[in-house]
C-alpha cells in the first residue's frame, strides 16, 4: 500500500470512529428512553425506572464497546475502555466541569455512598486481576454487587420521595392505569432500533479502533484507554458539565460516580460471563491503581473544599489526568 | 418613578436583590413582578431522560425561589407592594427582555452575578439583558 492509500484509510477510519460514536450515543439514548416508556406501561415503579435509567443511561456506550470488543476477540480494548473511562470521568470530566463552573457542591450522604461504591469496585477489580484472567466466577460476584448497589440507589430514592411527601405508591398506581393501554408497537420498535444501533455502532467503533491501532502501531489497550474511553464518555461529559453550569450539583457528581461503578461491575463483569478477560500486567500495576488514586484524590479534594469541589480542585484533577496520559503514552508505553 | 418593576433572580444573592428593590421604591406604591427562567438548553448528545430530569429539578428550584420572594415582598410591613410571579422556560436573558417588553415595566432589577473569571467561562445573563433591555436596569453589585 502506498502512503496515500494509508492516509485515505486512516481518514476513513477516523470518520467511521466519529460517526459510530454518534450512532452509539444516540442509540443508547433512544433505547433507554423507550425501555423506560415500555417499563412504565408495564407498571414498573417510576422510581425504579428513573434510577436505573439514569444509572445506565450514560454508560451504555462504554458497556456496549467493552462487550463487543471482548466478543470480537479484542478484550484488551474493552478493559482499556472501561478503566480509561473511569480515570477520564473523574480526572478529566469532573476536572473540566469544576474548572468551568467554579464549584460543584455535593450532598455528603449521597457522595459517601457513591464514592465508597466507586472505591470499593476499584479494589474488587484489582483483587480479581491479581488472580490473572477475570472469569465467570468473578463476573457473578461483580454483577451481584451491582444489583445490590442498584437496590441501594432505589431504596435511597424511595426514602427521598417519602421525605418530600411524594406519594410514590399512589403515583405508581396512576401510572399503571393510565399507561397500561399505551404500550405500543412504536416504542417496542424504537427500543429494538436503539439496541440494534447500539450493537452495530459499537461493532464499527471497535473495528475502527482496532484497525487504527494496527495501522498506527499502537497497542489496543492504549486505544481503549484514551480514544474509546474519552469518546464513549461524551454523554458523561455533556451531562456533568451542563448540570454543573446550571447549578445541579448532585446530578453532576452523581453521573460520574454512578457511571464509574457501572463501568467496572457491568462493563467488565458482563463480558467476563462469556469469556475470560485477560489482564495486562501494566493495567494491574499502573492503570487500575491510577483509577483508585484519582478516586481518592477526588474525595480528598471535596473534603478539603468543605464538601465542594472547587476550581483549584478541578485544575488539580486535570493536571493529574495530563500527567497520567503523558506517563502512560510516552514513559511506560 | 418606578411603578412596575421586574425582578430577575436565579436564587443567588436573593436577599440583596430584594433589599435593593424595596429601597428603590421609598415606600411608594408599585407592582413587583418576579421572574425565574428555567434554562432548557442542553448540549448535543445529552440523553433525553437526563434533560427531562434537569428541567424538573430547575422548575422545582424556581418554584421555591419565587415562593421565597413572595414571602419576603408581601409581608404586612410592605402594604404598598403588589406582587406577581412568572416562571418561564427558555434562554434566561431573552425571556427577561421579552417579559420586560410585554409587561412594559419601568425598571429591571437583577444582580451583576459572577466574578470576571466566571463571566468569561459561563457567560453572563445580566450582560446580555443590559444590551437588549427596553427600559432602565438596576444592577445590584453581587460579586
Amino acid at each position: 500500500m502506498s502512503v496515500g492509500d494509508i492516509l485515505i484509510e486512516i481518514i476513513f477510519l477516523i470518520g467511521a470512529l466519529i460517526v459510530s460514536l454518534i450512532i452509539v450515543i444516540k442509540s443508547a439514548d433512544v433505547f433507554v428512553d423507550n425501555i423506560v416508556e415500555i417499563g412504565s406501561a408495564m407498571g414498573i415503579s417510576q422510581i425504579i425506572l428513573g434510577v436505573t435509567a439514569s444509572a445506565i443511561g450514560t454508560s451504555l456506550p462504554e458497556f456496549g464497546s467493552a462487550m463487543i470488543a471482548s466478543l470480537s476477540g479484542s478484550a484488551e480494548l474493552g478493559v482499556g475502555t472501561v478503566i480509561g473511562s473511569n480515570i477520564w470521568n473523574i480526572a478529566g470530566i469532573l476536572g473540566i466541569s469544576a474548572t468551568v463552573a467554579g464549584v460543584i457542591a455535593t450532598d455528603s450522604k449521597g457522595l459517601k455512598r457513591d464514592a465508597l461504591a466507586v472505591l470499593g469496585t476499584g479494589f474488587i477489580l484489582i483483587f480479581f486481576m491479581l488472580f490473572g484472567d477475570i472469569d465467570w466466577k468473578a463476573s457473578i460476584v461483580m454483577i451481584a454487587l451491582y444489583l445490590v448497589y442498584l437496590w441501594m440507589l432505589i431504596k435511597a430514592q424511595k426514602d427521598y420521595a417519602k421525605e418530600t411527601n411524594e406519594d410514590s405508591d399512589d403515583k405508581d398506581k396512576k401510572t399503571k392505569i393510565s399507561k397500561l393501554e399505551s404500550i405500543n408497537k412504536k416504542q417496542a420498535a424504537l427500543a429494538l432500533l436503539g439496541l440494534g444501533g447500539l450493537i452495530v455502532g459499537c461493532r464499527i467503533l471497535v473495528y475502527s479502533g482496532t484497525e487504527l491501532a494496527a495501522i498506527a502501531g499502537i497497542p489496543e489497550m492504549i486505544m481503549g484507554l484514551f480514544t474509546l474511553a474519552i469518546g464513549t464518555s461524551i454523554p458523561e461529559l455533556v451531562v456533568t458539565l451542563s448540570s454543573a453550569m446550571k447549578g445541579l450539583h448532585e446530578l453532576s457528581i452523581g453521573t460520574v460516580l454512578g457511571s464509574n461503578t457501572f463501568n467496572i461491575l457491568i462493563g467488565i463483569g458482563v463480558p467476563a460471563l462469556f469469556m475470560a478477560i485477560p489482564v495486562e500486567p501494566l493495567s494491574l500495576s499502573f492503570d487500575a491503581p491510577v483509577m483508585i488514586f484519582v478516586t481518592l484524590l477526588l474525595i480528598g479534594l471535596i473534603k478539603a473544599g468543605g464538601n465542594k469541589l472547587n476550581r483549584v480542585g478541578g485544575l488539580i484533577l486535570l493536571a493529574t489526568y495530563i500527567t497520567y496520559a503523558v506517563l502512560r503514552l510516552y514513559v511506560l508505553a | 418613578m418606578y411603578g412596575k418593576i421586574l425582578v430577575a433572580t436565579m436564587g443567588e444573592y436573593m436577599d440583596e436583590i430584594i433589599d435593593h428593590t424595596v429601597d428603590l421604591l421609598h415606600g411608594r406604591d408599585a407592582e413587583i413582578i418576579a421572574i425565574y427562567v428555567v434554562e432548557t438548553s442542553v448540549p448535543f448528545l445529552t440523553p433525553k431522560k437526563v434533560k427531562e430530569m434537569m428541567i424538573d429539578e430547575l422548575t422545582a428550584r424556581g418554584k421555591e425561589i419565587l415562593a421565597d420572594m413572595e414571602k419576603a415582598l408581601t409581608d404586612p410591613d410592605k402594604p404598598h407592594i403588589t406582587f406577581r410571579s412568572i416562571m418561564l422556560e427558555g434562554n434566561p436573558a431573552d425571556e427577561i427582555v421579552k417579559t420586560a417588553e410585554k409587561e412594559k415595566v419601568d425598571v429591571i432589577v437583577m444582580g451583576t452575578g459572577k466574578s470576571i473569571v466566571d463571566k468569561h467561562l459561563l457567560g453572563s445573563v445580566s450582560e446580555k439583558v443590559v444590551h437588549h433591555a427596553p427600559c432602565t436596569i438596576h444592577l445590584v453589585r453581587t460579586a
